[in-house]
């Protein structure tokens, strides 16, 4: 037998760049450790009534959580509670988990893991695409048992060491919240994608991730020592002496997390030719405000409020839980402006924890202001915490998913509704805020001179605009090629969008990752944006290039790529010109946009 | 025993709230019921949401139901009843 450890490398997607070295964290897919124990025989049947319990109790708590979604989000919405209420109630999985329990002699945990195993995989092979996707229903009655069974203690970190790496098939995006970041490494996984939500988010912390490695968890066991080049999409099991020897350097630098010294005592960012410009973060977790102002970020051009719906137990935050997050964040960032994007839930968000989407093309479906505008309570209650943070700092609200101007219409009419009823301490109304619309939808583009009049600003959402405009599904493995943020359609609406905006002189800001990439910064300025909104990690480089070009030479480059006939054209063109123009190093962000993807995030 | 084939004729197939409409039903009855796939052997108990999910039955999916006990009847026309009116499904 040799015991010396082998090397082993798989290929996946480096969706964060970065490298880590750590060892291996199994979490399942709801992020659950199941750990298989026997059972004496003496103790079986305990075994079984804990598990019976367990069902119980989520039966009871689904049905309470029934009658509140119906309550709050509508009667429509509480059918699919009964669908996971019977599948607790079908006797079929009851049994199954007993005589793996009673035959194999295991602890529940493992019996509600094998037997749900079996009926997943019976559900993965079926023809038809809605029938597959319930598998999300089993899982999410799977972790309610769970659960149950722990006890309601979530999974601690605690007692685990130091330095891990993150490994799984998938992850759900609402567990950053309870990670200990503080020894998690990186993230390797079997399925996701560099536009999954899970990619954006592991960005903006700035976590080493590598997806889409097929098979590797079959052959990594916990503990294993694992190398994550998030720069090349590599995943390196059990690394040689060498290999290391190589890195030792940049993995110190990365264990130290050095972030690029630069600080809110930063002058003024102006483009040579002394065009004012504003940089300011995209955030999504309530502490990276601290990453925006170390960075120098001029505002919180967009905060992501979904995280604070997914990471929430019940999934709604109330009025004052939410208040809390924005007074903070608005008091952190004073006196630039903090954007507060209300919840954007459905389309590959998925809010579905809480409440699953039965619909069968969610992107196109009841989400962003859609899903507000049915929800007034819930929605009312965001505006009424984002309000009275205003008191606080400079907020402004932005508006998803914005199609139609009724919609402006019937959502400004609530805020004014929901503004008039406060009292704040003195007894006085708040004061109104900024009301922004993202532009994200390609109806919006083409009916912004309507939709502008009745915004005080412009929020641009590139990555939705993209996948809207050119019909792809980011998260398609199939198509993702054809996710070209070059394409010169793409280039048309940008373009428009920002001649529309300053003709009618409304503030239009880049809110998508697209504004981190110097190629793609260099295209919005030629364009006449003046407001660019990243995660805050990027925000260094791009001052740079800023400082570093002129609007006049960026515009002649966009009047240029505009009359290019393919988005590989316009890269090719780009590369060529803005590498002579800046003297920022621009390689790591060349094979980004030759490949049409990478690091772009969510608009 | 009463074996009948019926057709799923709403538009969403036998999804999940008709799904669950079903099973519902099915479960009010103390007779035993199965429904199959017309042409295929594998039985399904109408009172279990996972397997009557799983049949993966869309709209023209032909199945077979055999019920079996004392109120067999009523569970039968009750059943065939749902599928007509397309599990209320609006048109």
């Amino acid at each position: 037998m040799n015991s010396t450890k082998i090397e082993v490398l798989f290929q996946g997607n480096g969706v964060s760049p970065g490298i880590a070295l750590g060892s291996a964290l199994k979490l399942d897919s709801y992020n659950r450790v199941i750990l298989k124990t026997f059972i004496d025989d003496a103790r079986l049947e305990e075994e079984i009534e804990r598990v019976q319990q367990a069902m119980q109790t989520s039966r009871e708590q689904l049905e309470e959580l029934r009658l509140r979604l119906e309550k709050k989000v509508g009667p429509e919405h509480g059918f699919i509670l009964d669908v996971h209420i019977l599948m607790l109630e079908d006797k079929s999985l009851i049994e199954d988990i007993i005589s793996i329990i009673r035959i194999h002699g295991v602890n529940a945990e493992w019996a509600v893991r094998q037997a749900t195993d079996r009926i997943r995989n019976a559900y993965q092979s079926l023809d038809d695409q809605y029938f597959r996707e319930r598998v999300s229903d089993i899982e999410n009655v799977v972790e309610r048992i769970l659960l149950n069974l722990s006890g309601d203690k979530p999974f601690s970190w605690t007692a685990l060491p130091e330095d891990l790496i993150v490994i799984g098939h998938d992850f759900n995006p609402s567990t950053f919240a309870t990670m200990d970041l503080q020894k998690v490494r990186a993230l390797a996984l079997e399925s996701g994608g560099p536009t999954s939500h899970t990619a954006i988010i592991a960005r903006s912390l700035r976590l080493p991730a590598v997806m889409e490695i097929k098979g590797f968890t079959a052959t990594v066991a916990p503990g294993d020592l694992l190398l994550v080049n998030g720069d090349e999409g590599q995943l390196v099991l059990n690394p040689s002496e060498e290999r290391l020897g190589r890195l030792r350097t940049r993995l110190e630098e990365a264990r130290l997390g050095a972030i690029e010294p630069s600080g809110p005592q930063e002058p003024a960012v102006m483009t040579d030719d002394g065009c004012r410009v504003w940089l300011q973060a995209n955030t999504e977790l309530p502490h990276e405000v601290l990453a925006a102002k170390k960075c120098g970020a001029e505002g919180i051009g967009l905060f992501r409020s979904e995280f604070l719906f997914f990471a929430h137990p019940q999934g709604f935050p109330s009025m004052s839980e939410q208040l809390e997050t924005y007074q903070m964040l608005a008091q952190e960032m004073a006196p630039h402006p903090v954007a507060v994007r209300t919840l954007d839930a459905g389309g590959d968000k998925s809010w579905a924890r809480t409440e699953p989407s039965a619909e069968p093309n969610p992107s196109m479906g009841l989400r962003g202001i859609r899903l507000s505008l049915r929800a007034q309570e819930q929605f009312a209650a965001q505006v009424e915490a984002i309000l009275r943070a205003g008191a606080y700092g400079k907020l402004e609200i932005v508006l998803p998913m914005i199609s139609t101007v009724e919609e402006l219409w019937e959502a400004k009419k609530l805020i004014d509704r929901v503004r008039c009823g406060i009292r704040l301490g003195g007894g006085q109304t708040p004061e109104p805020i900024p009301i922004g619309a993202m532009i994200e939808v390609p109806a919006a583009v083409l009916t912004l001179d309507q939709l502008a009049h009745e915004v005080d600003f412009l929020c641009v959402g590139t990555n939705d605009l993209i996948q809207y405009l050119l019909a792809v599904d980011r998260n398609n493995p199939q198509v993702a090629h054809l996710f070209q943020p070059l394409h010169p359609s793409i280039l048309q609406c940008l373009a428009r969008i920002s001649a529309t905006a300053k003709r009618l002189k409304k503030p239009a800001r880049i809110c998508g990752e697209m504004s981190s990439n110097p190629f793609f910064a260099v295209l919005f300025l030629g364009m006449g944006y003046d407001q660019l909104s990243m995660n805050p990690r990027f925000i260094p480089a791009i001052r740079q290039l800023v400082r570093a070009v002129t609007v006049r030479a960026a515009r002649k480059i966009v009047d240029k790529a505009m009359t290019l006939a393919t988005a590989q054209e316009v890269a090719d063109f780009l590369i060529e010109q803005v590498s002579h123009l800046v003297k920022v190093d621009l390689t790591p962000f060349v094979k980004e946009i030759r490949t049409s993807q990478g690091r772009t995030g969510l608009g | 025993m009463i074996r009948k084939i019926i057709e799923v004729e709403n538009n969403l197939g036998l999804h999940a709230r008709a799904a669950a409409k079903l099973v519902h039903m099915s479960s009010r009855f103390s007779s035993a019921i199965y429904l199959s796939r017309e042409g295929y052997q594998q039985e399904i108990d109408c009172k279990s949401i996972l397997g009557v999910l799983m049949l993966g039955a869309s709209k023209g999916t032909r199945l077979v139901v055999s019920i079996s006990g004392a109120d067999e009847d009523e569970a039968s026309n009750a059943i065939v009843r749902l599928f007509a009116g397309r599990f209320g499904e609006e048109l």
